[in-house]
């Protein structure tokens, strides 16, 4: 079963992110900052991670940063989910190496859809 | 003097010569009858035919005589009198001779007192004008820098001033120039009906005019105590105005929708949890409200997400954020960070960004001194780079990018020299912007990248130009009435636009066409320094070699060149409600005409006019009047056509004088005195 990594500090949209990840078949780790994401990469290693990027200590941004310049971590599909709409934040994170950016609110579906096809991707 | 002065000088040869010539010839007869009927010899004879001949002998030395003496004297001394009225510098090339002699003494009094007088007048006239002419250039300066574009009409909308903020205003209009109506520039009939009805305290009135793409504010008043005249300011309220009707319009009408659907989605919540509560069951009503909380959920996300598409582009034309040029950004930038050294190479092709100067370069300098620790010291490239909506201001160095927690430290950073002391992240939101540090791939450089709003502009600024040297005059606002009869008008007063075209050819008529069209304006008897005309023509086809040794036109030069339909319009333009002025102007008129412009307008011929006012002397042509009028021109700029065209223009000036000592001293009389003329030059032709 793949593994999917939110990252958070909103706990109600942590609640439904983890139940409906759950309901399509994933297992759910949440972390609430970024110290604790990395530290969950470290010990857990999933598959996926949805990252918000405004997150109380060192931002979602740099969290990206530091994984993408691990080797481990190169590759690793990342999502980022935002309040933040504005399309230069949306650039920001591509130009960083996000897989894709999702601003809230969302389709919970179009989530579900993106999750799928990139740990597919990364399967294949 | 009589206009018409001397007899014309052929025709009084001629008599002479037909005299001389029947005398001789009446002698010749009368002394073959005598000399048959007498029969003298010896002596007696020659007496005779000597005496039969004196009469003839006489009548041509007599004529010579007077030629020597008189005649030729009184030309030079007409011509020397014509040299002294047009400028009383002008050298003492033919002292009177002959009879005229004794003259000498009088004239060259007459000359130096006149040359004393003036200098005497030009004295006074500085001195007494020196306090005037610098409150006068105080007040210029200050006109010329105010960044607010700022015309001065008289009563009959004719432009008197204007400043450097109104020229660079309507920098892409041919409209705009002393003595031109203000319809040319500001079409708007409401804008005429604006300034007829001005009250007379100097209250000022608003008004938002149509002017070619733009919407223009424009505040005007009337200038107490003054003949009628009014001040015009500008503001282009194009933004502004698309601003309020357009983005901020658009997000006014999101809030109804918002509270609808919000209000939808609160009561379909409170209901469910009331069902729960009472423990209904009822499947179907449960599962209705969910359907609304979902809908209703997914509508207001779509509404929140068109407000903050919305609130970009606000920020995008933000009315702070103003258009700039790359290369003026990383200049003053450079100047900013070190004034000593050079600190910033920009590279790659510049561009025009929109963005709040003082702030980006505040931001800027703060990014180097916050980040130094990772910035080398030697210096950047500054490059943009083109995106869709965007532009990318990039800062390039040979080492790692910057790390994000350092970005993220800085954005929390003060600019303590901005007002109200924004923080970087607010510089950056003001902007609709971010910053981040990336890798070139391979190179071993990284920049950081600043995104801001791309503006429509195209192509690098217009250089910056020397202030004009006329940018007003008061004096339009006593020239008549633009729609009385022009014929009544003072010659003086008259504008005149003085024009010359180069050709293919001197054949017209068998397809020579025009390669260059100059004009110059004369408004209250001044040569205006900057309001020049001066255009190449594509004649589509070759220039012979001949005309090129003439002008210095080559095909070279002129390809590429709009063709002549289009400079016509333009020269039309140009011209407005002035008289037309040429050197053998049928010429310069037949060169322009046919090409679908209209230039019914009064033209004025400075050969016919020099021809009818000095009919005794020879060499009516511009090379041959400039020297007599000891007209100046800088070398290189005769035979071109704005070089010519200012040699006429300066020609008009110095026979104004004489024409005026004539009592020739309107539009009229002299059209009159050229009509005739060209009559007897047509007629001897």
């Amino acid at each position: 079963m793949a593994n999917i990594l939110v990252v958070d500090d909103e706990p109600n949209i942590v609640l439904s992110l983890e139940f409906l990840m759950e309901q399509a078949g994933y297992k759910v780790t949440t972390a609430e900052d970024g110290e604790q994401a990395l530290a969950c990469v470290e010990s857990t290693t999933p598959d996926l991670i949805l990252l918000d990027i405004s997150l109380p200590g060192i931002s979602g941004f740099d969290v990206l940063e530091q994984l993408r310049a691990q080797a481990t971590t190169e590759r690793l599909p990342i999502i980022m989910l935002t309040a933040h709409g504005r399309e230069v934040e949306r650039e920001k994170g591509m130009a960083m190496g996000a897989d894709d950016y999702i601003t809230k609110p969302f389709s919970t579906q179009a989530l579900v859809e993106k999750v799928r096809q990139l740990i597919g991707e990364e399967a294949s | 003097m009589n206009r018409r002065g001397l007899p014309k000088r052929q025709r009084l040869i001629g008599l002479w010569l037909l005299l001389s010539g029947i005398s001789f010839l009446g002698g010749a007869i009368f002394a073959a009858l005598l000399d048959a009927q007498l029969a003298p010899q010896g002596w007696q004879r020659w007496v005779l035919w000597l005496g039969s001949f004196s009469g003839g002998a006489t009548i041509f030395l007599v004529g010579l005589l007077l030629e020597r003496m008189l005649f030729t004297p009184l030309r030079h001394l007409q011509v020397q009198l014509a040299r002294l009225v047009a400028n009383p510098d002008a050298r003492d090339e033919h002292p009177p001779e002959g009879w005229l002699k004794g003259l000498g003494p009088d004239l060259r009094r007459v000359h130096e007192s006149w040359q004393a007088d003036r200098s005497r007048l030009a004295t006074a006239h500085t001195e007494g004008a020196r306090s005037a002419a610098r409150i006068r250039q105080e007040l210029e300066t200050l006109l010329q820098v105010l960044e607010t574009p700022l015309l001065l009409c008289d009563q009959h909308r004719r432009v008197m001033l204007f400043n450097q903020a109104a020229e660079d205003f309507f920098h892409d209009q041919d409209g705009l120039g002393l003595g031109k109506r203000l319809e040319a520039l500001v079409p708007s009939p409401s804008l005429q009906q604006a300034m007829s009805q001005l009250p007379q305290d100097g209250s000022p009135r608003e008004l938002l005019a149509p002017c070619d793409q733009r919407w223009l504010k424009i505040l005007l008043r009337r200038v107490p105590g003054s003949e009628g005249e009014t001040l015009l300011t500008f503001t282009d309220a194009t933004a502004s105005w698309s601003n309020e009707m357009g983005v901020r319009a658009d997000l006014a009408a999101m809030l109804t929708p918002l509270r609808q659907h919000t209000a939808s989605l609160i009561s379909a919540a409170d209901a469910l949890i009331q069902l729960r509560q009472q423990g209904d069951r009822s499947a179907g009503l449960c599962e209705r409200l969910e359907g609304v909380i979902q809908s209703e959920g997914t509508t207001l996300g779509d509404n929140v997400a068109r407000i903050g598409q919305l609130l970009d582009d606000m920020q995008h034309q933000g009315e702070r954020l103003s258009p700039m040029w790359s290369n003026d950004f990383w200049q003053a930038l450079d100047e900013r960070l070190d004034p000593e050294h050079r600190l910033i190479t920009p590279i790659g092709m510049p561009a025009w960004f929109k963005g709040d100067a003082p702030a980006l370069i505040a931001l800027m300098a703060s990014l180097i001194q916050h980040l130094s620790a990772y910035l080398p010291e030697s210096g950047f490239e500054g490059e943009v780079c083109l995106g869709n909506k965007r532009v990318y201001l990039d800062f390039i160095w040979k080492g790692d990018p910057l790390p994000e927690r350092e970005l993220a430290e800085w954005h929390r950073q003060r600019l303590e020299v901005l007002p109200l002391s924004p923080t970087v992240a607010d510089v950056l939101r003001q902007h609709a912007s971010d910053t981040w540090s990336l890798a070139d791939e391979g190179s071993g450089y990284s920049r950081i990248r600043l995104p801001l709003p791309a503006t429509e502009r195209v192509g690098a600024p217009r250089e910056a130009m020397p202030p004009r040297p006329e940018f007003h005059d008061f004096g339009i606002a006593d020239l008549p009435h633009p729609d009385e009869a022009l014929a009544n008008r003072a010659l003086r007063s008259l504008e005149v636009v003085a024009f010359d075209t180069e050709t293919t050819g001197l054949e017209l008529r068998r397809g020579d066409t025009v390669i260059s069209v100059g004009a110059c304006r004369v408004v209250n008897a001044r040569l205006l320094a900057s309001e020049t005309f001066d255009y190449k023509v594509d004649p589509k086809r070759p220039i012979p070699a001949a005309s090129t040794a003439i002008h210095g036109l080559t095909d070279a030069d002129v390809a590429g060149a709009p063709p002549l339909d289009i400079i016509l319009n333009r020269f039309r333009q140009y011209v407005g409600d002035a008289v037309l002025l040429a050197h053998n102007a049928s010429f310069d008129m037949l060169a322009i005409s046919h090409h679908g412009v209209d230039f019914d307008l009064p033209v004025l011929d400075t050969l016919l006019i020099s021809r009818a006012l000095d009919e005794a002397i020879d060499g009516h042509d511009l090379d041959s009047l400039a020297v007599r009028y000891h007209l100046a021109f800088p070398p290189g700029t005769r035979h071109t056509a704005l070089g010519d065209a200012r040699v006429t223009a300066e020609l008009w000036l110095a026979l104004l004088p004489r024409l005026e000592a004539r009592g020739i001293d309107t539009l009229e009389k002299l059209l009159a005195l050229q009509a005739n003329a060209f009559d007897k030059a047509d007629g001897s032709a």
